[in-house]
């Protein structure tokens, strides 16, 4: 990876790529395992992997929540913020 | 029947790889490039049923690729489907207007691929076969 030399406006848009291109790594090989398209695994290396799956889904939902719309203009970022806002009333 | 056939442009390896490994087991077969250029190049060569697109690729961008394709007509009626990590807010939208038949953003669940990609292709579920191992080409 080169070493990022972004402005502080371009850097969470760049984060949030890079961290989604190595999550979606880590899930889709995570899942390849867990369904057995590499080899049947046993029970306790099944748990093991569910268990990067999991914190996987948690540092997803932690990007969807603080990164996602870092692309998107001022007037997108406010058309979302009103529809999260009129989905919590 | 022969199988379906998805051409998987990507510039990251190991997505390639994975979802190579994903649709082999759903007996889809799978094409790949890692860049613009050689995607249009790859989609003339093997005229593929469907083509799973990133948005970010050297030698121009997803969006290029689209505009390419829709220049020429048996590669116009590809369906695309845009598979990237860029923000959905920004692009969605624009890789719908671009002719994509769906946008997902990276992370993408698989089983959410795979019901995207039937549905794009018009086929029922195929039953995954849990042994495959052809690595080489990706």
């Amino acid at each position: 990876m080169t070493k990022p030399t972004r402005s502080t406006s371009e850097l969470p848009a760049y984060l949030s790529h890079e961290l989604r291109n190595a999550l979606a790594c880590i899930q889709q090989f995570g899942s390849i395992l867990v369904d057995g398209l590499a080899g049947e695994l046993s029970g306790e290396q099944r748990e093991f992997v569910g268990i990067m799956l999991e914190n996987a889904s948690k540092i997803r939902r932690v990007l969807d929540s603080t990164l996602d719309g870092t692309e998107s203009s001022p007037e997108e970022r406010a058309i979302r913020n009103k529809r999260v806002s009129k989905l919590e009333t | 029947m022969d199988s379906m056939k998805i051409l998987i442009v990507d510039d990251n390896a190991d997505i390639r790889l994975g979802m190579h490994l994903r649709l082999k087991a759903s007996q889809y077969e799978t094409f790949f490039a890692a860049d613009a250029l050689s995607g249009v190049a790859e989609a003339r060569k093997h005229r593929p049923d469907l083509i799973i697109l990133d948005l970010g690729l050297p030698a121009g961008d997803g969006f290029t690729v689209m505009e390419r394709l829709k220049q020429v007509p048996f590669l116009a009626v590809i369906p695309v489907i845009v598979v990237s990590a860029r923000d959905g807010l920004a692009n969605q939208k624009r890789a719908l207007d671009a002719g994509a038949r769906a946008f997902l953003q990276k992370p993408v669940n698989d089983a959410e691929l795979l019901a995207v990609i039937r549905q794009a292709l018009g086929v029922p579920a195929r039953r995954e076969r849990p042994e495959c191992y052809d690595l080489g080409s990706v």
